[in-house]
């Protein structure tokens, strides 16, 4: 039910802001974006305002008492009364106006009790951790399964006299905890954050840091969870009411139906007395949600839904939320070189023994973005050769990862290829057969052949690569079990174990699951499962940045030794140019989508000739990174 | 397994809240329940058994640790004392006589609206984007609809109007229970309306999570990953995908268990279904007190010991909670 689903999805909002890229965040925060964005939300808005409305001026609209009784019983919807008449000659329309009225009106009380219980309970325990949180944590479990339904029955059940207000704060109090538990979390996550430890550092008061740092960015949730906590009070009060147990004397929806039900209005064919109200509940319960959907998607990008390739010129959130969900949001950026003058591309010839295994033709990948189409990769052609280390230099943003995407044909909507080709030359094992592979061009099914056994790619975080709830052993075997059918589990569980070995792991580790593994272990393992089927070539996406430099540095040397015995061709793509210089055969500098300076490794050291490759060589200079 | 002992002991201190909570509620709550009782019973019932009832209801003049203790005491021999609107039947009979049919209809019920639910929300993330998301609006109605208006409508459509099934009991009166082709069919026969109707009105909260759940999930690394392995969309899809995304949908269980279980007391008493809401809505009518509460306690400690359930076979999925230390 709604409150399920608001736990649940508030989950997944907490973990993904984290991620949410600052562009988008940014896009999103203007108001002008956020209200029309998407459809659902207006939708949502809209029904919310016709009830409010309709509480508010209904009862204007009607010359009816919704107690009083008339002549005419159990009337069809008509003229004089619009909603028809219940069994004591009540006009249902005017029950239904001012029903309206009581129902929404609890809702709301309800809401923001409850939600005020649950900022005070999720973040105090969230910000202060240690036993006040233990305490506070156990109490919300104790709320979280104890179920509200009868809880509720049993405490109206006592309470002396039922007025709205008392029914409304019983459902605040057993319903205030699922919400507490997701600002707990988001808490936990916040107080981590640089700004919170800025402001912990600076020596703000707690109250201070809870209410001005915490709270804003956790405003989201605080939203939606309020929105589910009038949800769920709407329909905590219709079904009291509907048991009886509301304030019978007040028309709610609730009591409506209960009127309804003891009439046995539906053995007469009554609908129009019970049909309004429960679908008026339902209907305002699927507003709110759909308002909830909006909150979800502005603070979890990837649940927004790509129509960007439909409707390319509607500035909508949409468009900016596939954009950060792709895999790479290129960042248009004035170049940095200080000097004036842009040479264009300096290319060299490599001076490389193998023959080409990958060609780059021109190639151009574009992104629909609210603001036209970015050229991530702006016609660049790049040759790899077997056995060649190619570096693939630039920030974050200059295009190289949406580059490696291209290559692997792991790019995203909005990301299109839009001019060029990429053409791996297949060679048989020993070197008699040769064939040129249209990689853009190729069918799924051979494309998924094609993939590992020819090109594997390592991950920048092998953190987020590996499967979190497989065994390292499952995560080999799959990938052999599909490529190579006829191979035996007993030789697969070989091969795991000796790919293992290869990169200096024990063998009895390959029944270990990730969180078991080091960081550094993780990243060998990676680089085994990358191995497993011998690709000629590899793709690591800055394989190394988030290991520390003593890992790195061996990592490193593991991957080159690898590279001499098994004599894969690399693709590495990092922003460390130091690194680079020292392990590349060649290296490609990128810079916002162009490639501006490509060559042989030591001669783009010695003689470099674009200026932004000038500049960065001098950075390294100043820093003392290279000698 | 310390995540596992953690857990078990969070829930035997949860067990215990709700048992204490149930002993206070009625003497922490504003105003004098026996003396309201009495109040509202007078002339009812004969003045022997209002005292008896006032003294099985174990509201006294002792002091509250010596009420508690005998509280306490009296639900280790199972004694939930005794029924005022079937006095002086005790609570725990009728209590017993009402969970088989709620555990069948309701256990039933849920398991199959999370199955079908969890499924349907991983094959709408899978398609996220197309015209399936135009499902979304129309799902979030549904989980927004009240069982009980729910109940009613079908009742209207497929018993009143149509006739295909029984208004309402849980089965032909008259047929003697047991384990008779005749008598199991006719409560089959008696659970399919209610059955739909929790079933409808439930399994869109699992949808919605787990496709969100889904399409967060589908954009972690390890799931690109397993596409550039060149795995099959499907291995993609369940392997990777769908069984991490279930994670939270287990753990989300606790909370909509609670929320399916009071809807479906309510679905219970528009069909007169002789389960646990019907006889708590019974209690209710009656001003029943000991039956209320006897039945608020066994509703609560079967809710705590289905999440049990659902943390134990969470630890199975997700081996992170296995780590020793």
């Amino acid at each position: 039910m709604s409150r399920a689903t608001s736990r649940a999805t508030s989950r997944a909002t907490s973990r993904a802001t984290s991620r949410a890229t600052p562009r988008a965040m940014t896009r999103a925060m203007s108001p002008s974006t956020l209200l029309p964005s998407s459809g659902k939300v207006r939708l949502g808005l809209a029904i919310t305002l016709f009830f409010v409305l309709l509480a508010a001026l209904g009862p204007l609209l009607t010359a009816y008492d919704p107690q009083q009784s008339g002549p005419d019983i159990l009337q069809p919807p008509s003229g004089q009364h619009w909603f028809g008449t219940t069994q004591t000659g009540q006009d249902v329309f005017s029950q239904f106006v001012h029903g309206a009225r009581v129902s929404l009106g609890v809702g709301v009380v309800a809401g923001i009790v409850s939600q005020v219980i649950s900022v005070l309970v999720g973040m105090i325990g969230g910000y202060f951790r240690g036993a006040t949180d233990e305490l506070l944590y156990v109490l919300t479990a104790v709320f979280l399964v104890v179920p509200g339904m009868p809880l509720l029955i049993v405490l109206t059940g006592y309470l002396p006299s039922r007025g709205m207000v008392s029914v409304a704060l019983v459902i605040a109090i057993t319903s205030w905890a699922g919400s507490a538990r997701v600002l707990r979390a988001q808490t936990m996550s916040l107080r981590r954050r640089d700004f919170v430890e800025a402001a912990r550092a600076t020596g703000e008061s707690r109250t201070r840091i809870i209410f001005s740092e915490v709270m804003p960015n956790a405003l989201p949730l605080v939203a939606s969870g309020f929105l589910f906590s009038v949800i769920t009070a709407v329909l905590s009060e219709a079904g009291l009411s509907f048991l009886g147990l509301g304030s019978l004397t007040t028309t709610s929806w609730g009591s409506m139906l209960y009127f309804a039900q003891s009439a046995q209005a539906f053995l007469y064919g009554a609908w129009w007395w019970f049909v309004p109200p429960g679908l008026a509940i339902a209907v305002v319960g699927a507003g709110l949600a759909l308002i909830n959907f909006g909150i979800d998607e502005f603070a979890n990008p990837r649940l927004r839904t790509g129509r960007s390739r439909r409707r390319p010129v509607r500035r909508s959130g949409p468009v900016a939320a596939a954009l950060a969900a792709a895999t790479t949001a290129p960042e248009v950026r004035e170049p940095e070189s200080s000097e004036p003058t842009d040479p264009g591309p300096q290319v060299r010839p490599a001076d490389v023994a193998g023959d080409p295994v990958v060609s780059v033709r021109d190639l151009v990948v574009e992104y629909d973005t609210p603001d036209g189409r970015v050229r991530a990769v702006d016609d660049v052609s790049l040759t790899l050769h077997r056995g060649e280390v190619l570096g693939l230099a630039g920030e974050s943003g200059s295009g190289k990862s949406t580059l490696t995407n291209a290559v692997t044909r792991l790019l995203r909507t909005p990301a299109e290829v839009t001019a060029g080709s990429i053409t791996y030359h297949r060679r048989s094992r020993d070197g008699s057969r040769r064939e040129d592979v249209d990689l853009l061009g190729l069918p799924d099914d051979e494309l998924r052949v094609l993939r590992w056994s020819e090109i594997a790619i390592v991950f920048q975080s092998a953190m987020n690569a590996l499967n979190p709830v497989t065994r390292v052993s499952a995560q080999f075997d799959d990938v052999v079990r599909v490529h190579r059918p006829t191979m035996p589990a007993a030789d697969r569980r070989a091969l795991a174990v000796q790919m293992l070995q290869k990169v200096g792991i024990e063998p009895d580790r390959v029944d270990a699951y990730p969180h078991e593994l080091s960081g550094g272990m993780k990243q060998r393992v990676a680089i085994a499962i990358a191995l497993v089927l011998e690709p000629e070539v590899i793709v690591m996406d800055e394989p190394t940045t988030a290991l520390d430099l003593l890992v790195q540095r061996e990592v490193l040397d593991q991957v080159m030794r690898l590279r001499d015995e098994y004599g894969f061709a690399i693709v590495f793509t990092t922003h460390d140019l130091a690194l680079l210089l020292e392990i590349a055969d060649s290296i490609a500098v990128m810079q916002t989508g162009r490639l501006v300076e490509y060559g042989p490794a030591l001669e783009l050291y010695t003689d470099a000739r674009h200026p932004y490759t000038r500049a960065l060589l001098r950075s390294l200079a100043d820093l003392g990174a290279l000698l | 397994m310390k995540y596992l002992l953690r857990k078990v002991l969070l829930y035997v201190f949860i067990a215990w809240a709700a048992l204490t909570m149930n002993f206070l509620i009625p003497r922490l709550m504003p105003g004098d329940p026996v003396s309201l009782l009495v109040e509202r019973l007078n002339g009812r019932i004969d003045p022997a058994a209002m005292s008896a009832i006032a003294e099985s209801y174990g509201i006294t003049d002792d002091p509250l640790l010596v009420q508690y203790l005998d509280y306490l005491g009296s639900l280790a021999r199972g004694d939930l004392g005794l029924s005022i609107g079937l006095y002086p039947v005790p609570v725990a009979d009728i209590v017993m006589g009402a969970l088989p049919w709620t555990i069948g209809l309701v256990g039933t019920t849920t398991v199959i609206s999370f199955v079908i639910g969890t499924a349907l929300g991983v094959v709408l993330a899978w398609r996220r984007g197309k015209r399936t998301d135009l499902l979304l609006p129309g799902l979030t109605f549904l989980n927004a609809v009240p069982y009980f208006w729910m109940a009613l409508i079908l009742v209207l459509v497929f018993a009143v109007n149509l006739g295909w099934f029984p208004v309402s009991q849980a089965y032909t009166p008259g047929l003697t229970p047991g384990l008779t082709p005749e008598f199991v069919g006719s409560v089959l026969y008696h659970a399919v309306l209610p059955a739909i109707t929790i079933i409808i009105a439930s399994f869109a909260g699992w949808v919605l999570s787990m496709r969100n759940m889904t399409v967060t999930v589908l954009g972690e690394d390890y799931v690109t990953m397993a596409e550039a392995k060149g795995l099959p969309r499907r291995m993609i899809r369940l392997d990777y995908a769908a069984r991490n995304a279930i994670l939270p949908s287990v753990t989300g269980f606790a909370l909509s268990l609670g929320a399916v279980v009071g809807g479906s007391m309510l679905t219970e008493v528009i069909f007169n279904y002789p389960g646990v809401g019907y006889t708590l809505f019974q209690a209710v009518q009656n001003q029943d007190f000991p039956l209320m509460q006897g039945l608020f306690l066994i509703i609560s400690l079967a809710v705590i010991a289905a999440n049990l359930i659902a943390d134990v076979v969470y630890v199975f999925l997700d081996p992170r909670t296995r780590q020793e230390g």
